[in-house]
């Protein structure tokens, strides 16, 4: 008994945390000092984003949630980004925070070889023809009182893509690239069922020729039958046009389907991120393994051995200390649960985070 | 001009609808609030290895719009022990069909029109006054009756309700009362179903059904509905569902709104529960790979029909109905090769008011023959379990004899 307590290693939390921030800080400021490459259309360094949750009267913060926490990654032309992860990991507010649709707190974001995170309103309309983004609510994401022809024109004449008198012309082109019938053109969005609504939103979002779009959970509320063709308007819509899409869903089988690269975020932290043929090769991350034996598996021949997870995804308003997922961690070590695991490349563009595979 | 379809009614077509439907509606809601004596709605089980018998069941909406038939005769059987899965898309009348076997359709717009529910209760033998009755050795008795659940009164339904049929539904979010304790809603249960239950006995209960569904009870008894997490307020709807050791267990969508790793964690709990308990379970569900894990029947549903019945072998290795294979090929399966365009079935489902005579799934068939056209396709049966909907099996089966 008292020779394992000796044995034991002792964490200092505090000691640790410190010593953990102090080289996160040296890194990223390292990192943020890199020229661009100008090969990629998208560059995410170090992303991070805290709501306020407590203030002060005098408006100081005095708590945080943290709702992405060091996020990078690049995206080419006609490459595909599929982030997953459960509700509350901060996909969704990742994604927004590339639209500056929330202001980034820390980190970068490169767009075309531009750092846009500090731009301004006037300088972001400039460019917002470039970044479009496809929501999930195909119902509640289309204004009720314009016709179809009015929601699809009105991004074209603001951006002025075409001359006045060819928008029509040119509304009715996209709309027909998009699955959608000419006569469509006078109609209002009640009319129409869920799968057609999210076509007319994906022919919104590429009214104004985008380089860049986000997809959040663009067919999470739709039918499977639906889902089928939503995806393959949009692989068809990319091959035309060399789109880069961030898909954020929470469906691996779909984010399989349609992703190039794939991220595996974890209340507000990237745990593993790689090409998707690696990331389903040869998954390195315990949390990765779970979430793809979680999938049920339409073969009822097939038994798949499942890693179990024992509870609910802890609050992000007060992740634990040390790795985050060692409150789920099967395999979870008594390191994990003090020492943050440092983001690290295991493969050629592979990393991950986790103690397990430093294999101490 | 003629011959465009319409796409609105005038306020005359509409009022026409409507005073039609009020007629309607009066007759079925005084049928529903009769006072009936019990042997009205007893009733015999066609095969005694069944717990539920859906037969011919019709259930509508009478709208403004029109009539939408919801459920347009459905038929599938439950059998004793076992997990019958039904799949179908948005719209196809799964949960408007269970729905009615716990009678809880919204009228007065919704009706059962027609067709039966036949159940098989297992309950206390009661007197004339209702009162429980007591053996010689102060036990309660049990007897098995057989009840007709679309034609009991409303007021009869709380012989069913809760106490032999018991539901999960799909948000846990909304359906717990966020005003009592987790405690206190599930000691109502007993209170209300066990004759005699006292305060200690009711909480014994609730304690031992909560550990059934792996909660620690008492981190949980006393807590509020908010204070707890989607996946275990899903296990206290479970915990509920089972304090009354119903026979049938209604399943709708339970898993849909929980994330992928706690909707294993609920699957492999209703995998393990129907093992220790003696009944069966009826999983609604919109996702294929649940019904595979999870079902030893399936039934798949479109625009408020049956096309397909069978085993959960038959159906995934050996599907017939073309709606039924393109439902399987549509969805994206993680073992896919990439690549390939992912198979979609075109076009939508029919607009539920005007159905049209012939089958429903013509205009978005691709193997469609001339048969197509005319009557809607009867139910074929291809193997003592297997059946479908399609007019392109009908030559064989008359072949066969």
């Amino acid at each position: 008994m008292a020779e394992e307590i000796l044995n034991t290693p002792v964490y200092d939390d505090a000691a640790l945390e410190k010593e953990y921030l102090d080289k996160r800080k040296i890194q990223i400021e390292e990192d943020l000092k890199k020229p661009f490459d100008p090969e990629v259309v998208l560059e995410v360094r170090h992303l991070r984003k805290c709501f306020p949750m407590k203030k002060t009267v005098t408006g100081k913060v005095t708590k945080e949630l943290v709702a992405v926490d060091d996020i990078s990654f690049k995206l080419k032309a006609g490459e595909t980004l599929g982030i997953v992860g459960e509700s509350g990991c901060g996909k969704t507010t990742t994604g927004r925070a590339i639209l500056k649709l929330h202001k980034p707190t820390a980190g970068q974001i490169i767009f075309n070889g531009k750092d846009i995170t500090h731009y301004n309103s006037a300088q972001m309309r400039a460019i917002r023809k470039e970044m479009q983004i496809i929501f999930q609510d195909p119902y509640s994401s289309l204004p009720p009182r314009s016709t179809v022809g009015g929601i699809l024109s009105e991004p074209v004449e603001v951006h002025k893509i075409v001359p006045k008198d060819q928008v029509k012309n040119y509304v009715l082109e996209l709309m027909d690239k998009c699955g959608l019938r000419d006569y469509y053109y006078e109609r209002y969005p009640h009319e129409f069922s869920g799968g057609q609504r999210q076509r007319i939103c994906i022919a919104r979002a590429l009214s104004v020729n985008p380089k860049l779009v986000i997809c959040d959970e663009p067919v999470s509320a739709l039918d499977v039958s639906i889902q089928a063709q939503i995806i393959n308007l949009l692989k068809k819509l990319q091959r035309e046009r060399n789109l880069a899409y961030v898909f954020i869903s929470h469906d691996l089988s779909v984010v399989k389907f349609i992703s190039d690269k794939i991220g595996v975020m974890y209340l507000g932290a990237m745990m593993e991120f790689g090409t998707k043929e690696d990331i389903f090769r040869n998954p390195l991350h315990p949390y990765t393994k779970a979430l793809f034996s979680a999938v049920p598996n339409p073969d009822p021949t097939a038994k798949t051995e499942r890693i179990k997870l024992e509870g609910d995804i802890p609050s992000p308003a007060n992740p634990p200390k040390g790795c985050r997922f060692h409150t789920r961690c099967p395999y979870a070590k008594e390191v994990c649960k003090h020492v943050p695991p440092e983001y690290k490349e295991y493969e050629e563009g592979h990393f991950a985070a986790c103690h397990l595979l430093d294999g101490e | 001009m003629s011959k465009m379809k319409k796409s609105y009614l005038t306020g005359k077509e509409i009022r026409a609808i409507a005073k039609e439907n009020a007629k309607i509606i009066k007759r079925l809601e005084d049928y529903k609030n009769r006072k009936a004596e019990e042997s009205e709605f007893l009733t015999q089980m066609h095969d005694d290895a069944n717990i539920l018998e859906i037969d011919d069941l019709h259930t509508y909406f009478f709208t403004e719009q029109g009539v939408v038939k919801a459920v347009n005769g459905v038929s599938y059987s439950v059998p004793k022990n076992a997990v019958v899965g039904v799949v179908g898309e948005s719209g196809c009348g799964k949960s408007v069909t269970s729905m009615s076997v716990m009678r809880l359709i919204q009228g007065p717009a919704g009706q059962i029109v027609d067709g039966s529910i036949r159940f098989k209760s297992h309950d206390y033998k009661r007197d004339e006054k209702g009162e429980p009755v007591k053996d010689e050795n102060g036990n309660y008795e049990m007897e098995d009756k057989v009840y007709d659940i679309a034609k009991m009164p409303i007021s009869e339904i709380h012989r069913i309700r809760g106490k032999q049929v018991a539901m999960i539904f799909q948000e846990p979010m909304t359906s717990l009362n966020p005003v009592f304790t987790i405690g206190q809603q599930l000691d109502e249960v007993t209170f209300i179903h066990i004759p005699g239950a006292t305060k200690e006995m009711a909480k014994a209960k609730s304690e031992e059904m909560l550990r059934l569904v792996g909660i620690i009870p008492e981190n949980v008894y006393d807590a509020f509905p908010h204070e707890l997490s989607g996946g275990m307020r899903q296990r206290v709807m479970i915990a509920m569902a089972l304090a009354a050791e119903p026979r049938l267990i209604i399943a709708d969508e339970p898993t849909t709104a929980l994330d992928v790793t706690i909707q294993a964690q609920i699957l492999d709990l209703l995998q393990d529960i129907k093992n220790k308990i003696d009944g069966s379970i009826l999983l609604i569900t919109h996702d294929l790979g649940v019904i595979a894990e999870m079902a030893d029947f399936v039934v798949v549903m479109y625009a408020g029909k049956v096309i397909e019945q069978g085993t959960v072998y038959e159906i995934f290795q050996n599907p017939l109905h073309p709606y039924t294979v393109g439902l399987q090929k549509s969805k994206p399966t993680m073992s896919l090769d990439d690549g390939a365009e992912l198979y979609n079935i075109p076009g939508n489902v029919p607009n539920a008011v005007n159905m049209p005579n012939h089958c429903y799934f013509k205009e978005r068939c691709s193997k469609c023959v001339a048969k197509c056209s005319g009557d809607y396709p009867g139910m074929i049966q291809v193997s003592p379990t297997h059946y479908v909907a399609c007019h392109l099996y009908s030559e064989e089966d008359s072949n066969n004899g």
